[in-house]
């Protein structure tokens, strides 16, 4: 026997069982007191009458206990509550899922359009979470900042995130707050290992500091002595890879010799960790700023804005005074008019990166797009949303009877609402269910669309809370207007039969028409969107960018580029080539001008590439004053007083008309020159932004990066080929690059590809979840008319005048919902464009056209169930009753 | 009606809570009045009238410290109040006012 800890002085204990018995039947907190009472009585009459009568005599008193205590229930209310009680929780469970199935449909279609909005705005979450989470593997996230210069020029204020070269060590000599510097420089090449080479993707310049300041660590190699010479280099486990096999880690590589662009020799100082997929800084090669000091003079000078200029701050930093303080740090050193420095946190700069000039070369998106995502996710939720407020509150009258009879019965108000709100908190589970299933099956598709590899993080624990949070947040949003206006009905009217489904219909016809008019904006947004796009695609750019290919010249190749141009000028598929020192898709090179007539303090940035004389014909650009450049004329090619051309945009910069800049003197990157011909205008950035200035030279004996290749239609592939051989009799090591400029030019659309699909999507999944919204009430309206539409068969209508009567009410909220989202479209669509220069006018048609639509989509969805009414057999309906 | 409603059996329970003063609990009011009174009381009963005294304000209570005999529990100690107090005395009042004013006393003695 277990020993009784109660067991009282005379070694004697009451049944157990009797105690447990009050245990059920007794309010808690008179528990103690009661026992305690009985037990002591039942030692006294153990002393009096012995155990067997005490017993008897205790279990009598238990008895009596209970009798008096009928249930857990009595009239102090602090521990038992009616409405959390087992039997009304068991109750209400019932019930609701009695409803649910036994309105298989209206469950079906709030469960489903729930599932989706949720879906949505799961996969948007994801999609902004993953956006937000960039450059936060670093160590000192919260202390690097980016130096971006602001330059006062005539034209304007220009935002630029490129500094010079000298300003780092400046910085860490005056201001104590600065703990490490590192200038990022970008370049190109090929590095050269034994017989192996391998083009780099992204090559940096660094500091010593780019390892520590950035969490980028190295494989191998002691980050505490790289880069101090000049040549050494630094390649990413993936450049290992390519070089020294799946095994390098087990080979010893250090110290082995590289050749970057077969000049020159560096020894492999280390490899460094591949940068994270979410880093703003992508790169395989690193190699010291030294080096680039050695053979590039401007990575010295003040007067040239070319590298990235990283600083990670003390953390108690001051930031107001320390921005004011560096604010002319140019200014101290250099004299430069106008140009403010200023700090731009490492958290902005993959979101919040717009500078002019491309010089922001790290991996970027846009805030304005997560913007859009996420209204866009949070309008699908919301029309789902919609949907159950608007199914839940029409199908009142099939509750009211219950809600009378619980009413009658006694039940609280406030019971009744977490009853409803109960029951939409189980359809908003099994929706949250849905919609991870949803996620997991579309999960790919979403990727692709988006450009990322999202995954769901089950293992996260904040994402179940995350999802219990959704849970609750959307069940009180779909579950709290129902829960009031359900348990509003007065018992007395409801159980009489004085009730309508009139009941708040205004308010659910407001609820669709907001449903609708949120559809038809994402709708109209789409079609803007896809229209912007191909106005880009078709938009005239100032040259011909159709079966324009360039090949990029590395190396030697780029003191023979006439030679090679020879060859492939022969090739019987080639119609042009020109040797220039850009591609046209991305023109980096820029440098400030002088000319003639120029007011002091007047300057400006202008873009520049050296071509030859067979650029106009390649390209197809065209003349609007003066002459192209010629190799016959001497003074074209000569390097003390050369020959320009320039752009209309430039022209017009200076203050002179196509006509009168000819013969005009300027001098650019210090050497004199005049103006021999004006090109016409032409794209040469994306249509984001006005056409600037550009200025042309004819530098023969200078390198050129790239060969512009014009083909003749239809004879691409072939031509490609006998391309790629003439390359080889050049260069054997390195196979050809080249590009498309026409594809490349697209993907710098690639964003707004990306959105415009996005949305695409996304309003159509809004349209569907609206419809299954409006199909539910449809079905509902019908089937609540279904004797108004027996009765008047019988009495002669025709099929097409009941789907009139039924489909009538639905149109015109259809129609109001137009009205209403087109001005708001409009204006989302406005701001949007406002990102291009070169845009779309958002025209009446595509009002009208989603308009239509809706109207002719929202007919189909109402019809189906009208029709189906109206070709039912009257008797049917009318036999009943 | 001017004073709550107190019925014969509360009244003795509440005297008993007087008279014990400040001792009083379930069992030990069980006793005492099964010892006064003669008749046979059980504890459900003292419960359930002090539940209803508690209700109507008459009797206070307070738990008090725990026993071995009951198993190391605390019991409730129950204390007359301001206004329990009264209505005793009210009560005492009314029934001597109507003693006095009975024309023929009911004296045992001499209705001999």
């Amino acid at each position: 026997m277990k020993t009784n800890p109660h067991r009282n002085q005379s070694g004697e204990s009451p049944p157990q069982w009797a105690d447990r018995l009050l245990g059920w039947f007794c309010t808690p907190h008179k528990l103690e007191e009661i026992l305690g009472d009985l037990h002591e009585e039942f030692a006294y009459q153990v002393d009096r009458v012995g155990v067997q009568r005490a017993r008897q005599l205790y279990v009598q008193e238990v008895l009596g206990f209970i009798h008096i205590f009928p249930s857990k229930q009595t009239t102090d209310s602090v521990f038992f509550t009616f409405l959390l009680h087992p039997d009304m929780l068991a109750n209400y469970l019932k019930i609701a899922l009695r409803t649910l199935w036994k309105n298989k449909v209206y469950s079906g279609i709030n469960v489903a359009g729930l599932a989706i909005g949720l879906a949505a705005c799961l996969a948007i979450g994801l999609y902004i979470l993953d956006e937000f989470t960039y450059d936060r593997f670093n160590t000192h996230y919260d202390s690097i900042y980016r130096i971006v210069e602001n330059q006062k020029q005539a034209s304007g204020i220009y935002n630029v995130a490129v500094t010079p070269g000298p300003l780092a060590a400046t910085l860490t000599k005056d201001f104590p707050d600065v703990l490490q510097t590192t200038r990022v420089g970008r370049w190109s090449g090929a590095l050269t290992q034994g017989r192996k080479a391998v083009e780099a993707d992204n090559m940096f310049f660094v500091d010593p500091a780019f390892f520590s300041l950035f969490t980028y660590p190295l494989v191998l190699g002691n980050v505490n002595n790289v880069f101090l010479s000049p040549d050494e280099v630094i390649i990413s486990e993936s450049m290992a890879e390519r070089f020294f096999g799946t095994n390098w880690a087990s080979t010893a590589i250090l110290g082995k010799p590289f050749k970057l662009n077969s000049d020159h020799t560096l020894t492999l100082a280390g490899v460094v960790k591949n940068p994270p997929e979410h880093s703003h800084l992508q790169f395989d090669v690193l190699l010291p700023f030294k080096y680039l000091e050695q053979y590039d003079e401007w990575s010295m000078k003040w007067n040239s804005n070319s590298y990235h200029t990283y600083i990670r701050l003390r953390p108690e930093t001051n930031l107001v005074s320390f921005t004011d303080k560096i604010q002319l740090q140019i200014k101290r050193y250099a004299n430069e008019s106008g140009t403010t420095l200023e700090l731009q946190p490492l958290r902005d700069i993959y979101l919040k990166s717009t500078f002019d000039f491309q010089t922001d070369w790290g991996k970027r998106s846009n805030m304005l797009y997560v913007r859009i995502f996420l209204t866009v996710g949070l309008i699908v939720l919301l029309i789902a949303v919609v949907n159950f407020i608007n199914l839940a509150t029409a199908r009142a009258s099939q509750r009211a009877r219950e809600v009378g009879v619980r009413k009658t019965i006694g039940a609280q108000r406030s019971s009744l609402v977490v009853q409803f709100l109960g029951e939409s908190f189980l359809l908003t589970s099994l929706a949250v269910a849905g919609a991870l299933l949803l996620m997991q099956s579309l999960l790919p598709l979403f990727n692709s669309l988006s450009d990322k590899s999202l995954t769901l993080p089950y293992q996260d624990v904040r994402f179940w809370f995350f999802l219990l949070g959704l849970t609750v947040f959307v069940s009180l949003l779909t579950g709290l207007y129902p829960a009031f206006f359900l348990s509003s009905f007065r018992p007395a009217r409801v159980l009489k039969g004085v009730f309508t489904i009139k009941t708040g219909q205004t308010f659910r016809q407001s609820l669709v028409v907001g449903q609708f008019a949120l559809s038809i904006v994402l709708a109209i947004a789409t079609v803007v969107i896809y229209q912007q796009l191909n106005f880009i695609q078709t938009k005239k750019l100032g040259f011909d960018k159709s079966q324009l290919l360039y090949v990029r010249l590395k190396g030697d190749l780029r003191a023979k580029a006439l030679a090679i141009k020879q060859d492939i000028q022969r090739l019987p598929g080639v119609a042009n080539v020109s040797t220039t020192t850009s591609n046209l898709v991305d023109v980096m090179n820029s440098g400030t001008i002088e000319w003639q007539g120029q007011t002091p303090k007047d300057e400006f940035l202008i873009t520049n590439m050296n071509v030859d004389a067979d650029f106009m014909k390649t390209t197809g650009m065209s003349l609007a004053a003066g002459r192209n450049f010629s190799a016959q004329i001497t003074s074209d090619t000569s390097s003390k007083l050369g020959s320009y051309l320039i752009n209309e945009s430039a022209a017009k910069r200076m203050g002179w008309t196509p006509a009168s800049a000819l013969g005009k003197t300027i001098k650019f990157w210090g050497m004199d020159g005049k103006v021999v011909g004006v090109l016409r205008d032409f794209h040469f950035r994306p249509l984001r932004v006005v056409i600037e200035p550009f200025i042309f030279r004819f530098r023969p004996k200078d390198y050129y990066f790239n060969l512009l290749i014009k083909t003749q239609p239809n004879a691409v592939q072939r031509t490609l080929s006998d391309i790629g051989s003439v390359y080889k009799t050049y260069d054997a090591t390195f196979p050809i690059s080249y590009g498309f400029v026409d594809q490349d030019l697209n993907t710098q659309y690639r964003t707004e590809q990306r959105t415009g699909q996005i949305v695409l999507y996304f309003s159509i999944l809004a349209i569907l979840v609206s419809c299954l919204g409006l199909f539910g009430l449809t079905t509902f309206t019908t089937e609540q008319r279904i004797k108004e539409i027996g009765m008047r068969k019988v009495l002669g209508a025709s099929v097409s005048s009941i789907v009139t009567l039924l489909s009538k009410d639905f149109v015109k909220l259809v129609l109001i919902a137009i009205l209403i989202a087109s001005p708001v479209a409009w204006w989302a669509s406005k701001i949007w464009l406002q990102d291009f220069v070169y845009k779309i006018d958002v025209e009446w048609w595509v009002f009208a056209l989603v308009g239509g639509l809706s109207i002719s989509i929202a007919l189909l969805t109402v019809g189906f169930q009208s029709v189906k009414a109206a070709l039912m057999n009257p008797v049917k309906s009318l036999r009943s009753e | 009606m001017k004073r709550t409603y107190l019925g014969e059996f509360e009244e003795i329970v509440l005297l008993t809570v007087a008279v014990l003063d400040g001792q009083a609990y379930g069992v030990a009011l069980t006793h005492e009045i099964i010892e006064q009174t003669g008749r046979s009381v059980r504890l459900n009963q003292i419960h359930a009238a002090l539940q209803r005294l508690e209700d109507k304000g008459m009797v206070k209570s307070e738990m008090g410290e725990p026993t071995a005999e009951r198993g190391g529990r605390r019991k409730r100690l129950f204390s007359v109040t301001a206004y329990g107090r009264r209505t005793l005395q009210e009560i005492q009042e009314v029934r001597a006012s109507l003693w006095h004013r009975m024309p023929n006393p009911l004296n045992p003695a001499m209705s001999l």
